[in-house]
């Protein structure tokens, strides 16, 4: 008993000592949530996988924070007249991580790739690059792409990591395939890739942008699903920088040598109601639910105080926003609520679901939610699912009420016209107004801000009255890193942006 | 014994075929599958449509299972949906993870358990069997995931210690890849050696009632080889019958610590492929797993005929 005793002290004096050892070199150690699903740029939209690409990849085009479109691997463009022809006029010291210099032959490759129906590409779309109708090379350094019809979100859609720009070489060495490969010219090379613990990325030597080369020897994704190992992970200095959330904050105490580093999403989160399905087939129902709601109180409780209330268009997309604090339906009025069931023809409520996913914060949101409606004399039921049958039950447009968080986008086409108009593949609540898809439309065939600004305030009005969906709040985000770490400066439009950032060892 | 081994090997065929259809028939019954996982928000009818020829899911039941299985048979377990690499492989590398903290576990139950046991048995009621006792049931009774995370976060507190995050492998690095392996191992090994050192325990004492130990002792024989070679001996069938299972079930990976300590091993390889709805992943996984069970106990088995030469196959 007493050897073994002092064996296990001998243990843990021997993993004292050993604590104290550093990373050699100048490593980023990251320590995140989920395991990436590959690194094919053009089909895989994994958050995991997205911060990885966003290293190794570049894009024709970035958008900065305040949503505009600025040179990346294009250093200038002309737009036509009409609209309708692109020409983009590319760097010409960009190498991709093969050695080979990237001309627009790539790009012409890269978007017949994304263009192609058999790679079932996640750019194929409106929403992206699906609207290309043929590309042309014009010389080693341009590349001309005309439209099938006018979108006008077409240069910011360009920035999606879904629109890379690809090594042909190496995908056709690789069958076909970038999911275990790398076709890019990104600051960092992807390196090992070891599933369920990490993947590497490496400093590139030729990188293009002196500005934006990478100030690490090397980048080190870890993969740590337990949120507590990952705190303490950081605590003890295994790890430079975590993925944290709202209640992780709350296990940091002082003293702890923690940093905390967050910003405003253009995330927001809400009820939506299915439209085809009785009761909310009603307006008024919908209206009511609204009016029940108590958005402070959700915020205070699904996410500690650190949300702000917001429409489906956040304060974080600038001159878009719609104010909704000068909407009276977003102020609680529990009267006003039951006046409108009792119009309705539901003077003592009803019984419904409220569907919920695995996100903590929509699985609280749902329990406030619950109570705040039982307040009105909706009896309701959360039901919570497991991620892929909450995708199932999107995809089918199968719920009563549906809690979800979404992204608004860059443009505030992405926000309104996916999400709301009768053609929007998001629009699981089915909901239908022939004004809000006409405005959809005009919103995307004229490059006049001003004129852009006035169609889709409009169609936010009409989808906030008609209350197509009860948004309730823009959450922030966060990550907790070491005093060590210095520069890095998440923001909605990129949060895996390590350019000049350091660590202080 | 050649026949019986031959025999048993025959009859995983039956086995497997069953787990395979049972498998088959359980992906396609739970809610999700692997193409709105690959696209998630951005998926329209015609992407859906697109992947599911690109993954053949697009094909007959019958046939998906069929085309599976054809290939199955020549070793060829298939690709993973999502990251298209070949899910054989996979396995293995996985597995080779997952056997090294199966066996650190078991070394380290016991190590602990059968001294223990065996003294605890000896000392019967005694205030060494009473403390004995209550370890053991401490053992048995807190859960791995939290003794697991209250190590962690002891060592972080205390020592400012956490184990290397990065994955190395045995043959890389001995010395690192002990520093992962050892704690996550000791705390399987803790919930292990709870269960052995109570059979240990009640096995010996069962034995050492017996009259011919009683012989044994009465003849003149040593303490030591009464115990050792006649009373432990003759006690351990069902210790072995239980380590034999215990074993079986760590070498197809534990979920819980391969999570908290970010060890790629088998379990979280299978549970990723589960939440993925990885349909060749789980596959591969759960087959092998079950052919790893039924090895390891058509070995414990085996062992029966050397620790009791009374039993024999035929």
């Amino acid at each position: 008993m007493k050897k073994l005793f002092a064996l296990i002290l001998a243990l843990a004096l021997a993993l004292s000592v050993m604590g104290g050892a550093l990373a050699e070199g100048n490593v980023l150690r990251y320590g995140t949530e989920t395991e990436p699903a590959g690194f094919d740029p053009h089909t895989i939209s994994s958050h995991a996988s997205l911060r990885v690409m966003g290293q190794v990849y570049n894009q024709l085009v970035d958008v900065n924070e305040a949503l505009e479109v600025v040179p990346e691997l294009a250093t200038s463009w002309e737009i036509s007249p009409d609209n309708l022809t692109y020409t983009f006029h590319l760097v010409d010291n960009a190498y991709f991580h093969s050695g080979r210099k990237m001309t627009a032959e790539d790009v012409k490759y890269s978007f017949e790739r994304i263009l192609n129906p058999d790679l079932g590409a996640l750019g194929n779309s409106s929403s992206y690059a699906g609207d290309i109708d043929t590309i042309e090379v014009v010389d080693e350094l341009t590349v001309k792409m005309t439209l099938k019809k006018v979108n006008v979100t077409f240069l910011s859609n360009l920035s999606s990591s879904y629109c890379s720009v690809v090594d042909k070489d190496v995908v056709e060495a690789n069958e076909g395939s970038l999911l275990r490969a790398d076709g890019g010219t990104g600051p960092y090379t992807l390196g090992e890739w070891v599933a369920d613990n990490h993947v590497t990325v490496n400093a590139s030597n030729n990188y293009f942008n002196e500005a934006e080369k990478a100030t690490f020897d090397a980048i080190e994704f870890y993969v740590m699903t337990d949120a507590s190992s990952r705190l303490n992970a950081l605590r003890t200095g295994a790890v430079d920088l975590i993925v944290a959330d709202t209640a992780m904050l709350d296990l940091v105490n002082e003293g702890d040598p923690i940093q905390t580093i967050s910003y405003q999403t253009r995330d927001y989160v809400g009820l939506f109601m299915n439209c085809k399905r009785a009761p909310f087939d009603n307006e008024k129902v919908r209206q009511a639910v609204n009016y029940a709601l108590d958005r402070e109180e959700i915020i205070e409780f699904a996410y500690n105080g650190q949300a702000t209330v917001s429409g489906f268009i956040p304060a974080s997309m600038g001159h878009w926003a719609v104010d909704v604090s000068e909407k009276d339906y977003y102020t609680q009025n529990i009267e006003k609520a039951k006046a409108l069931l009792t119009e309705a023809g539901y003077p003592n409520g009803f019984e419904t679901v409220i569907t919920v996913g695995l996100e903590d914060g929509i699985r609280d949101m749902g329990i406030v939610v619950q109570q705040q409606l039982a307040e009105i004399g909706i009896t309701a039921e959360v039901q919570n699912e497991e991620n892929a049958q909450y995708i199932d039950d999107w995809k089918a447009h199968n719920f009563d009420i549906m809690i979800c968080h979404n992204g608004a986008g860059s443009d505030p086409n992405r926000g309104v016209a996916f999400f709301f108009s009768s053609t929007g593949s998001a629009n699981i609540q089915d909901y239908s107004n022939a004004r809000v898809d006409e405005l959809c439309v005009l919103g995307t065939a004229t490059t006049d801000t001003a004129l852009r600004e006035e169609y889709y305030k409009e169609a936010i009005n009409i989808i906030l009255d008609e209350c197509a969906a009860a948004t309730v709040a823009c959450p922030m985000a966060y990550f907790l890193a070491s005093p060590a770490l210095q520069g890095y400066a998440p923001n909605a439009s990129n949060t895996s942006n390590f350019a000049g950032v350091t660590l202080t060892k | 014994m050649r026949d019986y081994i031959i025999r048993r090997l025959l009859g995983l065929i039956p086995i497997l075929l069953g787990i395979s259809i049972a498998i088959f028939v359980i992906m396609q019954l739970i809610p999700g599958d692997v193409v709105s996982g690959i696209l998630g928000i951005e998926q329209t009818p015609e992407l859906r449509a697109m992947w599911e020829k690109k993954l053949g899911l697009d094909k007959p039941l019958i046939e998906q299972y069929f085309s599976w299985i054809g290939k199955a048979v020549t070793g060829d377990f298939g690709e993973s949906f999502r990251t298209g690499a070949p899910v054989f492989p996979e396995i293995i590398s996985r597995f080779k993870i997952s056997a090294e903290l199966a066996i650190l576990g078991c070394v380290i139950a016991w190590l602990i358990a059968l001294p223990l046991g065996i003294l605890s048995s000896l000392k019967r009621n005694s205030i060494i069997d009473r403390i004995v006792r209550v370890v053991a049931l401490m053992g048995v009774s807190i859960p791995n995931f939290a003794s697991a995370t209250l190590i962690i976060l002891f060592l972080a507190k205390g020592f400012n210690y956490h184990t290397p995050v990065k994955y190395v492998g045995l043959l890389e690095n001995f010395g690192t890849n002990m520093e992962i392996m050892l704690l996550p191992a000791f705390i399987l090994g803790s919930v292990m050696a709870g269960s052995v050192m109570r059979m240990t325990r009640s096995s010996m004492l069962e034995v050492l009632r017996q009259d011919y130990i009683k012989a044994v002792r009465a003849k003149g024989a040593p303490e030591k080889t009464t115990i050792f070679r006649h009373a432990f001996k003759n006690s351990s069938i069902p210790i072995v019958t239980l380590i034999g299972m215990q074993i079986g079930s760590l070498m197809g990976g534990t979920v819980v610590i391969e999570q908290i300590f970010s060890i790629p091993g088998l379990g979280q390889l299978t549970l990723t492929g589960i939440t993925q709805r990885d349909f060749p992943v789980v596959q591969g996984c759960v087959l092998f797993i079950a052919f790893v069970y039924v090895i390891v106990n058509l070995l414990v088995d085996i062992l029966y005929t050397y620790i009791d030469p009374r039993i024999t196959y035929s």
